[in-house]
């Protein structure tokens, strides 16, 4: 706390006195600036008045201004729902196993290729892994559902090598919904989110792995003692912004990939949203869900960086 | 001198714009060949309004032929759009959120929620004006369709017959299966499901492949989203009551029952347990899409499934059609199927059912509302009519010497060609309509009507089977039935139903328990130990209070019809 506050005051005893030679210097910074200063308000902030809502009993026809006010009403409406409560699990689950595994596979799939010596066959790869991000998710969960449906390639294979007898029905069970969201984001975002671990591999002194090599480190100790600390600030940096999207576990797949057997797994915050706000009409109680998923993603952010700050790394502010 | 020349070409600029702007989004169109016609509009422009329909359908091309001959004859036409990737309500709450509409809109069971909005414009002071229109409905019927201030909103379009009833299509649900199955058999009578489900496994074990090798599906069930009442309200119709949709009335005692509880939804489910067990039930019924499943039924595999007409035949069948399956036998036709032979069918009622809970509306933010109502009453004239359902004549349709329209067999194939239907024919099909006779006294308003037309377009397979059947038509495969009651169809209300009641947050939660839990007893290993389960799960709903507004529901319909009495 204490740190905090001098560096607070010798931050402002450092800054320039604003001049008018100076704001007229800078004056295509300033316009810029304030065209974006605009920009945020008319679109990030000026939205967030429909937050009311959520404290209404809203009716469109009243709409903002003429529907009744009924306090907290909504959200005790919402918590008190177990469906909520199951896509709120639901949503955190996901949103966990997404990160974790989209994170560890990025990483190592970067280096795996960075120890690729041949420059075409590493570019070769690299462009083939990252075409799948450009897919919409309508496309890969059509894939999807044809290569794990009952005559799919999946069931074939497993057949073919006698290791079931039976074709498994994926989508039926609950136990194999989330593998297959983790795995449909593996195969969709491994080779785009490698991208800036690369860049970043890249930037890496080279002097530091022939001083590593003199040193009698292989390729192992390379990749260990070089390559990881080299890229570990970029991996903390996305590491807080991904915590912030936990709970944008995703809409798209589980809408597209759900059905009522799963539904108790498949559910997230926003299909809920979409369901009973949009759907069944009760707009306000859609928004106090939308309000939490906002809340508790805050925070999520605001404790990740308290940690890195914590431990003295990277941080986002 | 030069800043006055200047201004000139300044202001003459402005005015030429302005003249543009003042055009709109109205296209001028030249009204030179319609001179000739009397309903032709005089200045030669065509309105152009926007429609947004919350079902699924396909978009006809912009250049569409009849869409323009339509256009010269009344003077306006309509962009048609539909529901895509959306389930109806979605797209409804969608629009409402945005609060900007298109001129015309049909919100299916999410137009109470548009009324409630204020989204759409009362239409009462306007009905007068346009005969075709107040034709539509009799007193009672447009009483029937006053929202709670009075007021009327929507047009209901496909349940008005106008003179004789002309019906050879049972366009709704039923237990349907293939003619190859019924042929092997001998044109068995099949009249419960025991029978049915027993037929189909023997004709599978005798022919379990069709001719190419690919393995039949014996029987299939959608169940997507809304669709699933492929799976879910049988029980209704196999004790021998009308489709009400989401309850039974029983019409001695006025009450209201819930067909989820009763003993033969049990014996119905268990049957399926069985079936599913001894591999009969295609294992993907409860993951598939309404994609899959078309795709299936296209192929020919299907052996029998529940399902509503509009839902399978204007793809699936049309498919099987267009490959020449149905030369295998793999056209579909409707048994009257019970609980037990003792309980008489009513999978079809005659009559058409009004259904009161939407219709066609036009809202506020159309700036025509005469205009556009104009519009409705002149797709309501005869001859546009027949251009909606017949096509051109000469082109579509033939007339014979006494007056009879008839096709030939290249015309109906035509008709049935995507592509033709986009860039050809324009049935403006969710806009009001007729059914039954044409002004003529001769036609059927739509060529499905007209029994020779209906009978010549049948494919060889359904005509052989209906001949051993001694039967005309589909209809006539189950037999018709005259609707019930006043009340009749209950799922007009349960459809309107949303949260802010407590017996629609019932309502809601009943039917994302039965998503889940009805597929669960269809697979589970022991069924009595899934059922229990499931009504566990369901009586948690809290169904009574559902119920309760129902039976509520039925005693003020009861009570309004009688002031007709």
């Amino acid at each position: 706390m204490a740190i905090a506050r001098k560096t607070k005051t010798t931050i402002q005893q450092a800054k320039p006195r604003i001049t008018w030679a100076e704001v007229k210097k800078q004056k295509a910074l300033l316009i810029w600036g304030g065209l974006i200063f605009i920009y945020g308000v008319i679109f990030c902030y000026l939205p967030l008045a429909g937050w009311l809502m959520a404290f209404q009993n809203y009716k469109p026809k009243d709409g903002l201004l003429h529907s009744q006010f009924v306090g907290l009403a909504k959200f005790k409406m919402l918590f008190s729902d177990e469906a909520f409560i199951r896509v709120i699990r639901n949503t955190l689950a996901m949103g966990v196993i997404n990160l974790v595994v989209t994170f560890v596979t990025a990483i190592a799939f970067a280096i795996l290729l960075n120890e690729i010596v041949s420059k075409k066959g590493k570019k070769t790869v690299q462009t083939i892994s990252y075409l799948p991000h450009f897919l919409s998710w309508i496309i890969v969960t059509g894939i999807l559902h044809d290569a794990l449906s009952g005559t799919g390639i999946i069931n074939e294979l497993l057949m073919n090598f006698h290791l079931i007898s039976q074709p498994i029905n994926f989508f039926a069970h609950e136990k194999y919904f989330w593998p297959i969201v983790a795995f449909a984001n593996v195969w969709k975002e491994t080779g785009w989110n490698a991208i800036i671990y690369l860049s970043a591999i890249t930037s890496i002194d080279p002097s530091l792995y022939e001083a590593a090599a003199i040193d009698g480190a292989g390729r192992w100790g390379k990749i260990k003692h070089v390559t990881l600390p080299g890229i570990k600030p970029t991996i903390i940096i996305l590491l807080l912004m991904n915590v912030g999207n936990v709970l944008n576990a995703g809409f798209e797949i589980q809408y597209l990939l759900g059905n009522g057997l799963v539904q108790k797994v498949s559910q997230t915050i926003d299909i809920y949203v979409l369901k009973w706000g949009i759907s069944q009409g009760d707009y306000a109680l859609g928004t106090a869900a939308g309000i939490f998923k906002s809340v508790v993603s805050i925070v999520l952010i605001l404790v990740a960086n308290q940690i890195a700050k914590k431990n003295g790394e990277e941080r986002l502010f | 001198m030069k800043k006055k020349k200047l201004l000139c070409l300044l202001m003459a600029a402005v005015m030429a714009a302005s003249v543009f702007t003042g055009c709109g989004d109205s296209k001028k169109e030249s009204g030179a060949d319609t001179s000739t016609d009397a309903d032709a509009a005089d200045d030669g422009e065509i309105k152009e309004f926007t429609a947004f329909f919350a079902v699924p359908g396909s978009e006809i091309n912009d250049d569409n032929e009849i869409q323009q001959m339509i256009a010269e004859k009344t003077g306006a036409k309509v962009k048609e759009t539909w529901l895509t990737g959306q389930t109806q309500e979605e797209a409804i709450g969608t629009l409402i959120a945005g609060g900007e509409y298109p001129d015309f809109i049909e919100g299916g069971s999410s137009s109470v929620q548009l009324y409630e909005a204020g989204a759409l414009v009362a239409l009462d002071d306007y009905i007068e004006k346009y005969p075709n229109i107040k034709e539509l409905f009799t007193e009672q019927e447009w009483d029937q369709l006053r929202q709670d201030d009075g007021h009327i909103y929507w047009l209901p379009q496909f349940s008005n017959i106008y003179g004789e009833e002309k019906e050879c299509t049972h366009n709704d649900e039923a237990f349907w299966i293939q003619t190859r199955v019924l042929k092997w058999a001998d044109y068995p009578e099949i009249r419960t499901m025991d029978e049915y489900f027993d037929l189909i496994e023997a004709y599978n074990e005798a022919n379990p492949t069709m001719e190419d090798g690919t393995a039949n599906i014996p029987y299939t069930i959608l169940c997507e989203d809304w669709r699933y009442f492929c799976l879910e309200n049988a029980p209704e119709f196999l004790d021998g009551y009308p489709n009400d949709g989401s309850v039974i009335v029983d019409p001695k005692t006025e009450t209201v029952i819930d067909y989820n509880t009763t003993d033969t939804a049990v014996a119905y489910f268990k049957k399926l347990n069985d079936e599913y067990k001894k591999g009969i039930i295609d294992p993907e019924s409860f993951t598939q899409t309404y994609d899959e499943y078309i795709a299936k039924i296209s192929s020919g595999r299907v052996l029998g499934m529940i399902d509503q007409w509009w839902d399978f035949a204007y793809t699936g069948y049309d498919a099987i059609k267009a490959a020449g399956l149905d030369k295998q036998g793999c056209s579909y036709v409707p048994l009257p199927i019970t609980i037990d032979r003792s309980v008489k069918n009513q999978w079809h009622n005659s009559g058409g059912v009004l259904n009161v809970s939407s219709g066609l509306a036009v809202t506020t933010s159309c700036e025509d509302v005469e205009g556009a109502l104009q519009f409705v009453n002149d797709l309501l004239g005869q001859e546009i009519h027949d251009l909606r359902f017949w096509g051109v004549k000469g082109v579509d349709y033939e007339v014979n010497g006494d007056g009879t329209y008839y096709k030939t067999v290249d015309m109906r194939t035509k008709a049935s060609d995507s592509a033709y239907k986009a860039s050809h024919l324009c049935t403006y099909s969710y806009f009001p309509q007729w059914l039954g006779t044409s002004r003529d006294g001769i036609n059927a308003m739509k060529p499905d009507g007209q029994p020779q037309e209906f009978f010549d377009g049948l494919t060889d397979d359904v005509k052989e089977c209906f001949n051993a059947y001694g039967v005309m038509t589909y209809v006539d495969m189950l037999g018709t039935s005259p609707a019930p009651g006043p009340w009749y169809p209950m799922y007009t209300y349960s459809s309107t139903m949303t949260t802010a009641t407590e017996g629609g947050t019932a309502w809601a939660k009943m039917a994302e328990v039965k998503h889940e839990y009805l597929p669960k007893v269809v697979m589970a290993d022991d069924f009595d130990a899934g059922w229990a389960e499931y009504m566990d799960a369901y009586n948690a709903c809290n169904p009574d209070a559902f119920i309760a507004e129902m039976q509520t529901e039925l005693e003020r319909r009861i009570a309004e019809a009688a002031k007709y009495e």
